[in-house]
């Protein structure tokens, strides 16, 4: 799970409070986020939203901690945590989710793994089944 | 074989003893070689390519900062090692490389540890340490992807190679290594005002490494490469990895 101080001890990349970044922001490392950013945001690692943070991006990460506000659709690869100050405006797909108290959350939520319902796969399997019959000829 | 290229404030009388002094230990150490004194009417370009040619693989710059990023862009050309001898003021690249100055550099020099370094490329002038930038109105588009602006007036803009001297230590103890193949983007905003010498400056500030950049403003700004030459917005910077062969002390930060 993430750090909130630091969290690992490769390089990463911080946006502080100050600065806006614009467009396709794609991160080398960890990515630390305390100012504005719009367009789209990626990193194959670690994500941390700070609490001064303000996103208006489609995200995705390996690990995504937010503690500010995110307008835009959240995917995480491994997990996703909303502390209580976060506030995100979008849909969010992760394999483990943290949903703090007092986080606004306005979207849907998928979590876990993609696995099928049982249900989900007899309809497949009849499907396929149909799909092998051969069409009998029609005689008149 | 080894060259010394000697800045040409270092004709100033205060420094002949230090002077004496090297250039004793450098006979002792068995590393002595050619002196040359850099003048604004010797060509660097001309003399290091032909001392090359007869066989040089070592320069060593006695000088400062001004006079590294001076003989930087012809050394980057050849395959020589460059090694400094730091003397006079502005030595904040020695610092980074762990040399010390005067006499103490020349055991340095004889040590021979070589690192290949990068360097950082504006235009089409090498740079060694980094760029400033005097104004904060300006927007870095980085790797053609993304654009950086900064909302404060008075933020520092820097583009870094080695660690700036406004950077703490422990606050960025990960960033700045001039072997990573990478140039960072720093910005911090500038202490004014009472009030600011309590914020921290590190919860403040902005690392982006890359690769490629260009920096663009409405109207011309100046932009100083090592705090000697300087240019005018827009202009393109890149990384060119391990480029350089230096010459570089066991305290170096990298």
């Amino acid at each position: 799970m993430l750090k909130k101080e630091g969290m690992s001890n490769e390089v990463e990349t911080i946006i502080g409070p100050s600065v806006h970044v614009e467009g396709d922001f794609v991160g080398n490392g960890d990515v630390v986020i305390e100012g504005t950013v719009s367009g789209k945001l990626r990193t194959e690692k670690n994500l941390r939203i700070g609490e001064t943070a303000k996103i208006f991006a489609n995200i995705s990460a390996a690990n995504i901690l937010v503690a500010g506000e995110v307008q835009g659709n959240i995917k995480a690869k491994e997990s996703l945590e909303l502390t209580s100050s976060a506030k995100v405006f979008g849909d969010i797909k992760t394999n483990i989710v943290t949903i703090a108290s007092g986080a606004i959350f306005h979207g849907r939520c998928q979590a876990g793994e993609e696995k099928k319902s049982r249900l989900e796969k007899i309809d497949d399997k009849e499907n396929n089944k149909n799909k092998e019959k051969p069409l009998e000829p029609v005689i008149k | 074989m080894y060259l010394y290229l000697y800045d040409s404030f270092l004709n100033d009388k205060r420094f002949a003893q230090t002077l004496a002094k090297i250039e004793t230990r450098l006979t002792d150490l068995g590393i002595g070689g050619k002196i040359y004194r850099l003048s604004p009417l010797r060509n660097v370009e001309e003399l290091i390519s032909d001392e090359v040619k007869a066989g040089v693989t070592n320069i060593i710059v006695v000088g400062n900062d001004k006079t590294l990023s001076q003989v930087v862009n012809v050394a980057a050309k050849h395959e020589v090692a460059l090694g400094l001898i730091p003397l006079g003021p502005e030595n904040q690249i020695a610092q980074a490389l762990g040399i010390p100055e005067g006499e103490g550099a020349c055991d340095i020099v004889a040590a021979r540890i070589v690192k290949r370094v990068d360097l950082g490329r504006i235009n089409n002038l090498y740079f060694l340490s980094g760029v400033k930038i005097f104004s904060s109105e300006v927007t870095l588009e980085c790797e053609e992807l993304y654009s950086i602006s900064s909302k404060l007036k008075n933020a520092l803009i820097t583009i870094c190679n080695f660690r700036p001297a406004t950077a703490q230590l422990a606050a960025t103890a990960n960033y700045f290594n001039p072997q990573d193949g990478f140039l960072e983007v720093f910005i911090q905003p500038e202490k004014t005002g009472f009030f600011n010498i309590f914020k921290r400056p590190d919860r403040q500030k902005t690392i982006i490494p890359f690769k490629k950049l260009a920096i663009k403003s409405k109207s011309s700004v100046p932009v100083v490469t090592d705090g000697q030459r300087v240019l005018k917005t827009p202009v393109k910077i890149e990384v060119i990895p391990k480029k350089l062969k230096l010459i570089v002390g066991k305290n170096r930060n990298f």
